[in-house]
C-alpha cells in the first residue's frame, strides 16, 4: 500500500493488526509520535490524516492507504515557539499529540475563548503541566496572528 | 497491548461486505470502539471487514425525513448545517461524543451498533424515534430503537447483518431540543444524561444511564424504578436542566 | 554584553533549552531508541488471581519459538531498605513469582519473541496451574508488613490536662502515578555485564536495584537514561519486570526490551497513598495545641520495594505540621494486603500528613467555635530552627506570611442557597526535601564551553536549564556557554523534590571551586540534612445541590521553596502539581474489589483531569532561604499535590457544614453528604 507522510510517499505492507502509530514509529522511524495508552484516551498518538486530528493508535496502518498523514516531524507552526515561551511542556511526552491537535484547531479559526481552547485540549492528557500554560500559548499565537494581519 | 492476529479485507460494495461478515468476521467502521477492544484482546475476530471503502454508506440527506448513512463520520454530522437547523438534538448530542480526534474517525452507525449504554447518539436517536435500516445478504429489515438496543453492548443485529442507514423523522413544528449529560471529565463517557424534545402538544424524553439501554419516555420521566437515590436524583436534575435549556 | 550583565542568572525566568528537540519531534524516550540487532521483545504472563499458589507452569506448542522464563530460570529479588526505626517483615519483591502470587497482575513468566505482538500471542500459550487462595484486601485484617512508632513530649499528660480533644478519622485511597510514558528497559549484554537504557528517575537507584536483583557488582551494570516521559515517583526503583528483562538479556547474550503498556502500568506499577488515620488533637481552653496522637494504617500491598516504607514514615514524622505542638505520638502499621505494592507517588506521605492534620484542625476550630485561620495563628511555629517532638528540625519558614497571601489570593466565600453551597478551605503544609548527597563536576573546555556534569536525572522538570543557570551565574558567563550532562557521578537520585537543593548546590560548589582555584576542572560533593519547604493553599468550591457536582471557583497556591532559581520552571511545577492534586482530590482512586481485582485498570475507568477542568489558579512564592545549602533552596515539585487536596478537603468540609467526606470528592458522595443531617455547630 502507498500513502503520504509529511509530503513523502511511502510504500509498505503492514500486517493488518499493526496500528498506524506503530507503523509510523517502527517501520518508518518517525518516532516523534508517541504511544501512551492504546485505548484512545490520552491522545499522545495524535497525528493528522487528511488534515484532521486522529488517534493513530486506533487506526490500522492499512487504513492509511491512499491518505495523506502529517506527524510532528512535518509540523511547522507558530505553536511550537509559543509553547517554548510559555513553558507549555515539561517531560514532552504528550507534546506531539497536543500540537497536532491544536494545529488543526488553530488553523480553523481566527480567535477562541479560553473555554474553547480548553475543550480543544481536552482530547489530550498531560500529567506534568496542568494545561494553563498551553492555553496561554494558544492565545499568544492567535493574538500574534491578529497583530500580524492588522493593516498598517 | 497488541491485538491478536486477524485477516483484513476492505470491500468496495455493500453486497461484497454483506457476503463477508459473519460470526467470526466482524465489520470495522470508525474503529474508535472496536480497536480498543482488539487491543485489550477483549475481541478476537478471525477477520475484520473494513467498511470504509464501501460505496454509498456515507451521506446526510434530508427530505421529509433525515437519512444518515451508517458510515457517516460523527464529525460530518457535527458540521452539517442542515442537521443543526432541522434536527438540532443530533447536533447537540454529537458535540458531546468524545473529542474531535474521536469524531474525525468515529461513525454514527458504529456508535449505534456498539450500543454502549454510556454513549450519546443511541440516546438522542431514541428520543427522535429513529428507525434503523438493516441489511443482510438475504434481505432487509427495519428496527425501532426499542427493538435494536437489547442490553449493554448488545443489539438485535445478527452476525450477518449490517446497519446501513439511520432514518430520523422530522421534528414537530416549533420543536426545541436539548441534550444534557454529566461526565467525570469533558469528553469522558457520560454517567447519566437526558435528551429532550419539546413542541406544542408534543414532548419526548430519552434517558442515558437509567438502564442498560436508552429509555424512551414521556414527561414526567419514569425514575421510580431506579434503586439508587443518587442516580434517581441526578437523572431528575438532568431532565429538568434539559427541559429548561429546551424551553 | 557588558560586565554589568554578568551573573544574575539565579532567579531569572529562562526558557528551557530542553524544548527544541521535543518540539521538533526529535525526543527519544525508551521505546524510540534504535533497536539493536537480534532484539527480543518482552511480554509477561500475569496472575489473574490476587492470591494463589503456583503448582506448575507449562509451555504449550502454540507458543512456537518464543522463549519463556519463570522464577526457576531467573531467581532473584529486588532490594528493600527502611528508614531508621521502621520495622518490617521480610517481603522483598521477587523478580518473577516463585511458587505463589500475591497480587493480581504480578508477573509470573517472561515471554520473549521477535515483536511485542508475537510475545503477547505466545503468552496465551503459557499455561499456569494456579491454586487460588482467599485474598485479603481489607488492611484491618491483613498481616503486618511494617511498624513504626515515634513519640516525644508528655503526650499522655497533655491529653489528660486538655480542655478539649478533637477526634477525627480520615481515609485517603490508593492512586496511580500514571505518567504519560509507562516504564521500560532496553538491556544489552556488554563486556562482563550489562548496558541498560531504562526509563527511570535516576541512574543511582537503577544500578543498585538491578545489581541486587541480578547478583552483579554495581560496576558491571552500566545505566543510561533516555528522555523520560514523567515519573511522579513511579520510576524510582526498577520494576521486577525490568529486572527480569535484564536478567534474560544476560542469560541469553541478546538484547531484550520491555516497553510497558498502559494496562500493565495500571495493574502492576506500584501505587501511591492508601492510608487511613485516627487523629486526636488535644487543645487548651485558649485554643493552643497541647499534643497530637495519630494511628496510621497503611494499605501497603504484598511486597516492599526499596522505598515503600518512606511514605508512611514521612507521613508519621510530619504529623505536627506547621504547628508548635510540644508533644506527639504516632504509630504506623503497614498492612500486607494481597494487592500491588505501594511506593512513593508525588507527595509521598506529605499529602497524607497535610490532609490528616489540616482537616482535623478545621474540625477542631468548628468544635471550639473558632475561625480556622485564627486557630492556626495561635499555634504556628514562628522561630527557626524548630525541633518537632517527633525528631525532625525545620530549618526555616514563614508560615503566617504564606497563610495571609493564600487567603488574599483566593478571596474567601461562603454561601448556601437553594442551588448550591459554597465553602472556603485553607491548608498549611510542611514538607521534607533535600537530604543525603549529590555530586557535580564543572570543566572548562579549550573552546570556551563549560561542561557541568550532575548526578541528578531529569524527567521533565527542566534540570538542565536550571543547573546551567547556576553555573552561568557563578562563573559570570551566558547560560548558552554551559552544557549540562547527567550521569557518571555518584548520587542519591531524583525524588522528593531534592534536585535544586542538592544537585543544584553541588553544581554551585563545583563552579565556585573552579572559579576560586583556577584550573580546568573542579569536583564537588554536597551533603546535607533534610530541608523543609512549606506553603499554604486555599480553595473556594461550589457544590451543586441537585447533582453533587463540585466546581473549583478559585484556587490559591503559596509555596515557600526557599530561593527560586527559575521562577518560570517553579511556577510550572506548582501548576502541574496543583492540577495533579486536584484530580486526586476529585476523582482519582485505585479500587480493588473483594477478590483483589483492580477494577480501575484503564483510562476509561480511572480519569485524569483534562484542560477543561484545570482551575482558576493564583500562585505566589514566599522565599525563606534554607541555611542548610549554599543556594538557600528547598523543593517545589510536589507542593501542589500536598496543598491542594487538603485545601479542597477543608473547602468541602466548610461547604458541607461540617459533614465529613473522604476523598475523592465525587458528585455521588457530595450529594449523599448534603442529603444527610448537618453536624454540630455551623
Amino acid at each position: 500500500m502507498r500513502f503520504e507522510v509529511n509530503g513523502r510517499v511511502y510504500e509498505g505492507d503492514p500486517e493488518a493488526r499493526t496500528s498506524l502509530a506503530d507503523f509510523l514509529r517502527h517501520e518508518l522511524g518517525l518516532t516523534g509520535t508517541k504511544v501512551g495508552c492504546e485505548h484512545g484516551v490520552c491522545g499522545a498518538c495524535t497525528v493528522q490524516v487528511d488534515g484532521e486530528p486522529v488517534r493513530s493508535c486506533l487506526m490500522l496502518a492499512v487504513q492509511a492507504r491512499g491518505r495523506s498523514v502529517r506527524t510532528i516531524e512535518g509540523l511547522a507552526s507558530p505553536l511550537q515557539e509559543a509553547f517554548h515561551e510559555a513553558h507549555a511542556l515539561q517531560c514532552g511526552f504528550c507534546t506531539a499529540g497536543v500540537l497536532m491537535s491544536l494545529d488543526a484547531f488553530v488553523r480553523e479559526r481566527e480567535s477562541a475563548t479560553d473555554e474553547e481552547i480548553r475543550e480543544a485540549l481536552a482530547g489530550t492528557l498531560c500529567r506534568c503541566t496542568g494545561y494553563l500554560s498551553m492555553i496561554d500559548a494558544v492565545q499568544a499565537v492567535m493574538a500574534g496572528r491578529r497583530e500580524a494581519a492588522r493593516p498598517d | 497491548m497488541k491485538p491478536a492476529k486477524f485477516d483484513y479485507i476492505a470491500p468496495e460494495t455493500l453486497d461484497e461486505a454483506l457476503a463477508l461478515i459473519g460470526e467470526d468476521s466482524r465489520p470495522l467502521a470508525g474503529g474508535q470502539s472496536l480497536v480498543p477492544m482488539l487491543n485489550f484482546r477483549l475481541a478476537q475476530p478471525a477477520r475484520l471487514v473494513d467498511l470504509e471503502r464501501v460505496e454509498g454508506l456515507s451521506y446526510i440527506e434530508a427530505g421529509s425525513t433525515l437519512r444518515i448513512g451508517a458510515m457517516t463520520r460523527q464529525a460530518a454530522l457535527e458540521r452539517s448545517a442542515l442537521v443543526a437547523e432541522r434536527w438540532p438534538l443530533l447536533h447537540q448530542a454529537v458535540r458531546l461524543v468524545g473529542h474531535a480526534q474521536i469524531r474525525s474517525r468515529g461513525t454514527v452507525g458504529g456508535s449505534v451498533a456498539h450500543a454502549d449504554p454510556k454513549a450519546e447518539l443511541p440516546v438522542a436517536l431514541t428520543a427522535l424515534d429513529a428507525r434503523f435500516h438493516v441489511r443482510s445478504a438475504s434481505g432487509a429489515r427495519t428496527l425501532s430503537a426499542g427493538q435494536l438496543f437489547r442490553g449493554v453492548l448488545t443489539t438485535a443485529l445478527e452476525p450477518d447483518e449490517l446497519l446501513v442507514e439511520i432514518e430520523v423523522p422530522a421534528l414537530p413544528p416549533r420543536a426545541r431540543t436539548a441534550f444534557v449529560e454529566q461526565a467525570r471529565t469533558l469528553g469522558d463517557f457520560a454517567l447519566a444524561g437526558a435528551a429532550v424534545v419539546l413542541a406544542p402538544g408534543y414532548q419526548a424524553v430519552a434517558l442515558l444511564g437509567a438502564a442498560a439501554v436508552p429509555v424512551r419516555a414521556h414527561l414526567p420521566a419514569p425514575l421510580d424504578e431506579i434503586d439508587d437515590p443518587y442516580r434517581r436524583a441526578l437523572l431528575a436534575a438532568l431532565v429538568d436542566r434539559a427541559i429548561a435549556q429546551a424551553s | 554584553m557588558t560586565d554589568d550583565d554578568r551573573g544574575g542568572w539565579i532567579g531569572r525566568a529562562v526558557a528551557r533549552r530542553e524544548d527544541a528537540r521535543i518540539l521538533a519531534g526529535e525526543s527519544c524516550y525508551l521505546d524510540d531508541l534504535p533497536e539493536p540487532e537480534g532484539l527480543l521483545h518482552a511480554a509477561f504472563v500475569r496472575s489473574p488471581f490476587a492470591r494463589a499458589e503456583i503448582r506448575g507452569v507449562s509451555v504449550l506448542p502454540g507458543a512456537g519459538t518464543a522463549l519463556v522464563f519463570t522464577a526457576a530460570d531467573l531467581p532473584g529479588f529486588l532490594p528493600v531498605r527502611s528508614p531508621p526505626g521502621v520495622v518490617t517483615a521480610q517481603a522483598p519483591h521477587p523478580v518473577l513469582a516463585p511458587g505463589e502470587v500475591r497480587y493480581t497482575g504480578q508477573a509470573v513468566a517472561l515471554v520473549l519473541a521477535a515483536s511485542r505482538a508475537l510475545a503477547e500471542d505466545a503468552a496465551e500459550f503459557v499455561d499456569v496451574d494456579y491454586e487460588p487462595l482467599e485474598a485479603v484486601v481489607d488492611p484491618a485484617r491483613a498481616p503486618e508488613l511494617l511498624r513504626f512508632e515515634r513519640s516525644g513530649g508528655d503526650v499522655d499528660g497533655a491529653f489528660a490536662a486538655a480542655a478539649h480533644v478533637t477526634r477525627a478519622r480520615h481515609a485517603i485511597p490508593r492512586v496511580v502515578a500514571a505518567p504519560m510514558e509507562p516504564r521500560g528497559i532496553l538491556a544489552r549484554p556488554e563486556g562482563d555485564g550489562l548496558s541498560v537504557w531504562i526509563s527511570a528517575q535516576d541512574t543511582a537507584r537503577s544500578v543498585a536495584g538491578l545489581a541486587h536483583a541480578l547478583g552483579l557488582e554495581p560496576e558491571r551494570v552500566r545505566v543510561a537514561l533516555p528522555d523520560v516521559g514523567g515519573a511522579f515517583g513511579s520510576k524510582g526503583t526498577p520494576a521486577p519486570e525490568a529486572a527480569a528483562a535484564a536478567a534474560a538479556a544476560l542469560r541469553l547474550g541478546r538484547p531484550v526490551k520491555w516497553a510497558e503498556d498502559r494496562y500493565e502500568n495500571f495493574l502492576a506499577a506500584y501505587q501511591g497513598r492508601g492510608m487511613q488515620a485516627d487523629v486526636e488533637l488535644a487543645l487548651d481552653a485558649g485554643g493552643r495545641m497541647l499534643a497530637v496522637r495519630a494511628r496510621i494504617l497503611a494499605d501497603m500491598g504484598a511486597y516492599l520495594y526499596v522505598h515503600s516504607a518512606a511514605p508512611p514514615h514521612t507521613c508519621a514524622m510530619l504529623m505536627c505540621g506547621a504547628y508548635d505542638i510540644p508533644a506527639a505520638r504516632v504509630t504506623v502499621t503497614g498492612a500486607r494486603t494481597d494487592k500491588v505494592p505501594t511506593g512513593p507517588c508525588r507527595g509521598a506521605g506529605r499529602p497524607e500528613a497535610a490532609a490528616f492534620l489540616e482537616l482535623t484542625v478545621d474540625q477542631a476550630a468548628r468544635e471550639l467555635g473558632l475561625d480556622p485561620l485564627e486557630l492556626r495563628r495561635r499555634n504556628l511555629v514562628r522561630a527557626f530552627p524548630h525541633a518537632t517532638p517527633l525528631g525532625w528540625s525545620y530549618d526555616s519558614g514563614d508560615y503566617e506570611r504564606c497563610i495571609d497571601r493564600a487567603v488574599a489570593l483566593v478571596g474567601p466565600e461562603r454561601r448556601s442557597d437553594a442551588e448550591c453551597v459554597v465553602g472556603t478551605g485553607v491548608a498549611l503544609y510542611v514538607e521534607r526535601a533535600g537530604g543525603q548527597f549529590e555530586e557535580a563536576r564543572v570543566a572548562l573546555e579549550p573552546d570556551g564551553r563549560v561542561i557541568a556534569t550532575s548526578s541528578a536525572g531529569p524527567h521533565g522538570q527542566g534540570h538542565e536549564t536550571m543547573l546551567a543557570q547556576i553555573v552561568a551565574d557563578t562563573l559570570g558567563v551566558e547560560p548558552e556557554r554551559v552544557e549540562v550532562r547527567f550521569g557518571g557521578l555518584a548520587g542519591t537520585g531524583t525524588f522528593a523534590s531534592r534536585t535544586t537543593a542538592m544537585a543544584g548546590s553541588a553544581v554551585l560548589l563545583a563552579a565556585q571551586r573552579l572559579e576560586r582555584e583556577g584550573g580546568t576542572e573542579a569536583h564537588a560533593r554536597f551533603e546535607s540534612d533534610l530541608v523543609f519547604g512549606s506553603g499554604a493553599y486555599a480553595a473556594v468550591v461550589e457544590i451543586e445541590r441537585a447533582t453533587g457536582v463540585l466546581r473549583v471557583v478559585r484556587l490559591a497556591a503559596v509555596d515557600d521553596a526557599g530561593r527560586i532559581v527559575n521562577p518560570l520552571l517553579a511556577e510550572g511545577q506548582v501548576v502541574g502539581a496543583s492540577v495533579h492534586g486536584l484530580g486526586v482530590a476529585l476523582m482519582e482512586e485505585a479500587v480493588h474489589d473483594e477478590a483483589g481485582q483492580l477494577t480501575t485498570a484503564s483510562f476509561l475507568d480511572y480519569s485524569l483531569l483534562t484542560a477543561a477542568e484545570a482551575p482558576d489558579l493564583r500562585s505566589a512564592f514566599v522565599q525563606s532561604p534554607s541555611p542548610l545549602n549554599p543556594l538557600g533552596a528547598k523543593g517545589i515539585g510536589e507542593g501542589g499535590t500536598i496543598g491542594v487536596p487538603a485545601a479542597v478537603g477543608n473547602a468541602v468540609l466548610d461547604a458541607l457544614g461540617g459533614r465529613h467526606v473522604d476523598p475523592p470528592y465525587t458528585p455521588a458522595k457530595l450529594w449523599r453528604a448534603l442529603a444527610s443531617p448537618a453536624v454540630g455547630p455551623s
